[in-house]
């Protein structure tokens, strides 16, 4: 390719868009170094580095104001939430992909559908509910509602990944003596593979940020997850102390950023099952 | 196929050439657990709709259709409307049209865009609380970095989340910021897709760059451009966190969204009827929309378009 004035200027585009994307994170990773007052004082903030000071400021966010703990809760509920996801969306999607029954269609678009139900529609009485159940302040207050919001997400995923498989294999293995279910969990658990690990990634994805129905149902310190955590750090103490602000920024970005470098491989199918085709 | 006719009858499930147990099996878990954690809350939300619930007098009583009658005449609730109304045309209107410019740009392939493309990848991946927060910093007007990049060329910044219009417009560009390369993403998956030999063969025709883009190009992405549109849509008229984090809703109620509406009446005010009320409200527009779309879309993949 010969060097031309247009491709400069998409070099020069394109350098443009990775700031855009990229330099509102480094702009809180650089508050997320301050002091407070600093930051107030310093238009535009120096690129002075203090390690004491980040030290403090993360030392106070991840201990003192327990972002570690809530990080890990959210890591425990999205994962036991998206186990049961998986385990019970995957069979009902396989039944769409091969069972054509009366209404299957309607059944499915319905079900398909949930995943555009707005949270505050269902959110009350999910709290009311968990709240009968005596299940708030709990890991599985949480977990019981995140799975059916994630189930819609991981059917509809997987349906993608059981109609790319030929309906061959299966009527091949039933003649062998195959019933349906032994079909499969021993013949197209393996070649669904990848599309098990889509539909987990986007599943735990859809319930990561969620926030709402934590709001309700955690009331303890103790059990809030990482979203719920990281509101209440930035709006309960007005005004805000920004530097802090900063930090709990920079805390949820980092799982995200290890997220996304396993997502990477899955992204176009995750999002697109369906409109690629 | 013999299978299905050794099935007894009575499991039959409707089935034309499977063993209706097998449907039972496969598919039970998963209604069962949808019927419980999510139709049943459904119904139960339209119950409550018709109460005067709240968190402070436990006992509802029936009071019909009452509260939709106060929506109705609601000045908040037709605001939080408009406003929902203006943030998702807004939005996804520069959404899309950003997201099919940037898939055409980073069709040509340049050396690192991937490294570029890595990074779109996070804005959407973040929590909408901590993308509001973050650019309540990044546009502070006293010590934002923003306004003093505008001030530094002589130009006054606008008071970006202090005046009722400039609010609504930064919640869409703060919108925009996050979702753009979602529509991207999905619009650019589907041009790598493509035939080639149609542009081979549009070029042999002697069509220019425009006009392939606008008879060739863009004709073929719109399947891709109709999900993003779909999912965005519906998306930002159910988001609520963005705006908590950004603008709570203010000022003066400039953005106060429909979501952000039954919020503030359900978990502020505690006024659970009021609130379920105004979320069957979202609920009929969403499936007024949805119906209106599903014409043009097919939700379900692998069936045949």
């Amino acid at each position: 390719m010969k060097i031309r004035p247009g491709r400069i200027l998409a070099y020069i585009v394109l350098v443009v868009l990775g700031l855009v994307g990229a330099a509102p994170f480094l702009y809180l990773a650089i508050l997320s170094t301050k002091k407070r007052i600093e930051i107030l004082a310093q238009v535009p903030p120096k690129l002075s580095f203090s390690w004491a000071q980040a030290a403090k400021n993360y030392n106070e966010v991840l201990f003192s104001q327990g972002m570690l703990s809530f990080t890990l809760n959210s890591i425990i509920v999205v994962s036991i939430a998206t186990f049961i996801a998986i385990v019970i969306g995957t069979p009902a999607a396989y039944a769409f992909s091969r069972l054509r029954f009366r209404q299957s269609e309607q059944l499915a678009n319905t079900i398909l559908s949930m995943r555009f139900m707005p949270p505050i529609a269902v959110a009350i009485p999910l709290f009311l509910m968990v709240k009968a159940a005596g299940l708030q302040d709990s890991y599985a207050g949480l977990v019981l509602p995140y799975v059916a919001f994630s189930l819609p997400l991981v059917v509809w995923i997987m349906i993608g990944f059981f109609d790319e498989i030929p309906a061959e294999i299966d009527e091949a293995a039933m003649i062998d003596g195959c019933t349906r279910v032994s079909v499969l969990w021993h013949v197209m658990l393996p070649i669904v593979r990848p599309g098990l690990v889509t539909a987990a990634l986007f599943g735990a994805l859809f319930i990561w940020n969620e926030f709402l129905v934590a709001l309700y149902v955690i009331d303890s310190r103790g059990f809030q997850t990482i979203s719920l955590g990281a509101a209440t750090l930035v709006s309960a103490q007005r005004p805000i102390d920004w530097n802090i602000a900063a930090t709990v920024g920079v805390v949820t970005v980092i799982p995200i950023l290890i997220f996304s470098l396993f997502i990477q491989r899955y992204i176009v199918r995750g999002l697109t099952v369906g409109a690629v085709k | 196929m013999s299978i299905a006719a050794a099935a007894p009858a009575r499991f039959a499930f409707g089935t034309r050439d499977e063993p209706g147990r097998a449907a039972w099996i496969l598919l039970g878990p998963c209604m069962l657990y949808l019927v419980v954690f999510s139709i049943y809350p459904l119904f139960h939300s339209l119950r409550l709709s018709l109460t005067d619930l709240t968190a402070a007098t436990g006992t509802g009583n029936f009071v019909g259709l009452a509260n939709y009658r106060a929506l109705l005449v609601d000045p908040q609730f037709w605001n939080a409307t408009w406003n929902s109304a203006i943030l998702v045309t807004c939005s996804v209107a520069v959404q899309v049209v950003l997201g099919v410019a940037l898939a055409v740009f980073f069709n040509l392939h340049l050396r690192g865009a991937w490294i570029v493309r890595g990074i779109l990848l996070l804005p959407m991946l973040m929590t909408p609380i901590v993308v509001g927060v973050m650019w309540r910093a990044l546009l502070n007007p006293d010590w934002g970095v923003i306004d003093w990049a505008i001030k530094a060329v002589g130009l006054s910044p606008p008071d970006w989340l202090g005046s009722v219009e400039m609010a609504r417009v930064t919640v869409v560009l703060v919108d925009c910021w996050q979702w753009t390369p979602f529509v991207f993403m999905i619009v650019f998956a589907r041009l790598q897709a493509l035939p080639q030999e149609v542009f081979e063969a549009a070029q042999v025709d002697g069509a220019g760059p425009f006009v392939t883009f606008r008879r060739i190009t863009l004709p073929m992405l719109m399947p891709a451009i109709v999900f993003a549109t779909v999912f965005r849509a519906v998306d930002a008229f159910r988001s609520f966190d963005l705006i908590y984090g950004l603008s709570y809703g203010g000022p003066a109620r400039s953005t106060t969204t429909l979501s952000f509406f039954a919020f503030q009446n359900g978990f502020q005010f505690q006024n659970y009827g009021y609130a379920a009320a105004s979320s069957y409200m979202m609920l009929l527009i969403l499936a007024v929309g949805t119906t209106i779309l599903l014409k043009y879309v097919q939700l379900r993949p692998g069936t045949s378009r």
